[in-house]
């Protein structure tokens, strides 16, 4: 039986999540190819002669990446949740408008045209990502409201039908590609996280963090609009400053984790339905958990992708489908049984 | 009693050739109980969309309890107007004491939460609506006049003087279409209320509604006492079917005449 939800409940389940997520990721930078010692890594970087090659692997290597995940897997699933809320629709993930295709399109024009500048010390794929990204979601967000206000069925179906020519001009590029830069694309596509730079990473972080607090701040507007525009509008909410708040903050989020580490499926989709099948629909609960337990699925998924077939690595797009797939069946399963139980 | 709802000269239609309302003009006394009656397509539910904002009149004025429907934000409006649409239930298995308090959610504070008197007011809905016992079950277990009743509840507990519904009845079976025209009654006598209800069913608006607006095609519209507007030869022209009139104390009751109504040749005059 599901009781209200109150800020003392909130908080507990939010801190025990973060509790978790913590542990996830301290025990999963102690695995991978090369085992590292806790000792060692705390003695520090070592004097000039003689580096430290575990505190080495574990700050440069380990760390950034693990960051990282959290960072994609928090923003994907806040992103599905924040979709799957707008659109009315349980089958939404954070790609569903086009981001997917807009992203992968902006990747291989700079792939293929042989950009070699570099801004800020980076290379162009992550600009044309996310320039791509966004761009395709404001694309699909004109032509929805060309059909109504918002009018959901509208923006799907453009959303499908832009992610359809999209695929189909990244299917026509990619055929008059040279083998060694379609590669590169694919390999893009199936998503990859690796970061290096610290910099790039807290900034990810407080976007995508700063992202979902505001997300937050809007979540019990999102409970009313799960009702329908109409009925929501009744109950006092905004529904235009609702929507277009939410949708950009979404889009925005999504355009950077999917510029950082490319298309990883499933997070998106999988995550806010588990929660939601635990904890109920309550997006004031939904929103915090979610990007907690995105983060913690995604970490896990990398630490997998990268021990799985070491010293090779799976790209993690990969794990987080095998992983979730059954996991999420077993969840459903388990689950609606109890929902059908009330009945 | 003031007018809660001053209607004047409104009209409204997609594109102006294709008018849907025309040059309506009427008041609602705070604290009466109206049904919207009509044949389909006359644009009752146009009307109530209009009357809550849903959709914005081509020509004419509103006014809610004194002032222009636009000069609300839509907060505002809601602590004004409470609306009660035909079922719908979310993807999602929001429960119904979530559900009753999302109408809360104007008066949220910073963080998103209820408050105490936001609790009581969903407690008051829950229990005048008789939905207490199951306010913990997800709302896609209950059914259709379960449902219905949270929805009313939902409409409650946002404290609104004005309660508009659409079709409060429809897919309900006799018991429960009695069960929630028992329960808008008792809400508008035991809270003042103001009620506007659309319905098809002619015999329920005839005994429980104080006043009547039977709303016509082409914008021909009577609006009055509910005696005056339920007339067989009022019906008759608004719907196109000819009614059996007979009374019960000092109710009328209809009963349509169809072509193949027995002995309707012979029934043609009110009967008591």
């Amino acid at each position: 039986m599901k009781e209200l939800l109150t800020p003392k409940k909130l908080i507990i389940r939010t801190v025990s999540a973060l509790i978790v997520l913590m542990a996830v990721m301290f025990a999963c930078s102690l695995v991978g190819t090369e085992s590292i010692s806790i000792k060692e890594v705390f003695s520090g970087a070592g004097a000039q002669e003689s580096v430290n090659p575990d505190y080495e692997i574990f700050v440069r290597v380990r760390l950034p990446r693990i960051i990282l995940a959290c960072l994609v897997g928090a923003a994907l699933a806040c992103s599905g949740v924040v979709f799957q809320a707008l659109l009315q629709n349980p089958l939404a993930d954070p790609y569903i408008l086009g981001i997917s295709s807009g992203a992968g399109l902006g990747v291989i024009i700079a792939v293929i045209s042989g950009l070699d500048w570099m801004l800020w010390g980076r290379s162009p794929i992550a600009f044309f990502a996310f320039a791509g990204a966004l761009g395709t979601v404001w694309l699909v967000w004109i032509i929805g409201r060309l059909t109504g206000k918002f009018h959901v069925t509208g923006l799907l179906l453009a959303g499908v039908v832009v992610n359809a020519f999209f695929s189909a001009v990244i299917m026509f590029l990619t055929s008059i590609a040279k083998s060694q830069q379609v590669h590169s694309t694919i390999f893009w596509l199936m998503g990859n996280i690796t970061e290096e730079d610290f910099l790039v990473l807290w900034l990810g972080t407080g976007f995508v963090v700063g992202g979902i607090i505001a997300l937050f701040y809007i979540s019990p507007q999102l409970n009313a609009l799960s009702f329908g525009e109409e009925d929501a509008r009744s109950m006092g909410v905004n529904i235009a400053g609702t929507q277009i708040a939410a949708f950009a903050i979404a889009a925005a989020i999504t355009a950077i984790a999917v510029s950082l580490s490319g298309l990883i499926g499933f997070v998106g989709l999988l995550v806010p339905h588990a929660v939601r099948l635990v904890f109920g629909p309550d997006h004031r609960q939904l929103l915090p958990l979610s990007g907690i337990v995105g983060a913690i699925f995604l970490v896990i998924a990398d630490t997998l992708a990268r021990i799985i077939i070491a010293p090779a690595q799976l790209p993690v797009g990969v794990v987080t489908a095998i992983l979730g797939g059954p996991f999420f069946l077993v969840l459903l399963v388990k689950y609606s049984r109890k929902v059908s139980w009330l009945k | 009693m003031n007018a809660i709802i001053e209607v004047k000269n409104l009209s409204f239609g997609y594109t102006p050739q294709n008018m849907i309302l025309r040059d309506i003009s009427f008041e609602i006394k705070a604290g009466t109980f109206l049904a919207i009656a009509g044949p389909n397509g006359a644009g009752k539910s146009t009307l109530l969309n209009l009357l809550c904002r849903a959709l914005k009149q081509k020509s004419g004025t509103i006014k809610i309890d004194g002032a222009l429907i636009e000069s609300y934000n839509w907060e505002a409006l809601a602590g004004k107007v409470a609306v009660v649409r035909q079922e719908f239930v979310p993807v999602f298995g929001f429960s119904v004491i979530e559900t009753v308090l999302m109408a809360r959610t104007p008066y949220f504070g910073t963080f998103g939460f209820e408050n105490k008197t936001d609790k009581q007011m969903v407690n008051e809905a829950l229990e005048a609506t008789d939905t207490a016992q199951f306010s913990l079950r997800p709302l896609g277990s209950l059914s259709g006049g379960e449902r219905q009743r949270v929805f009313i509840a939902r409409a409650l507990a946002a404290n609104s003087p004005v309660l508009l519904l659409d079709e409060p009845t429809s897919f309900l079976d006799l018991k429960h279409q009695v069960g929630i025209y028992d329960l808008l009654k008792s809400t508008q006598l035991e809270k003042g209320k103001t009620i506007v209800a659309i319905t098809h069913d002619i015999n329920l608006a005839a005994q429980y509604c104080d006043e009547i607006l039977l709303l016509g095609a082409n914008s021909n519209y009577h609006i009055g006492q509910t005696k005056e507007v339920f007339s067989p030869e009022q019906i008759e022209k608004v719907f196109g079917v000819r009614t059996f009139v007979g009374s019960l104390g000092k109710e009328n009751f209809f009963v349509p005449l169809g072509k193949f109504a027995k002995d309707s040749d012979q029934i043609t005059d009110k009967h008591t």
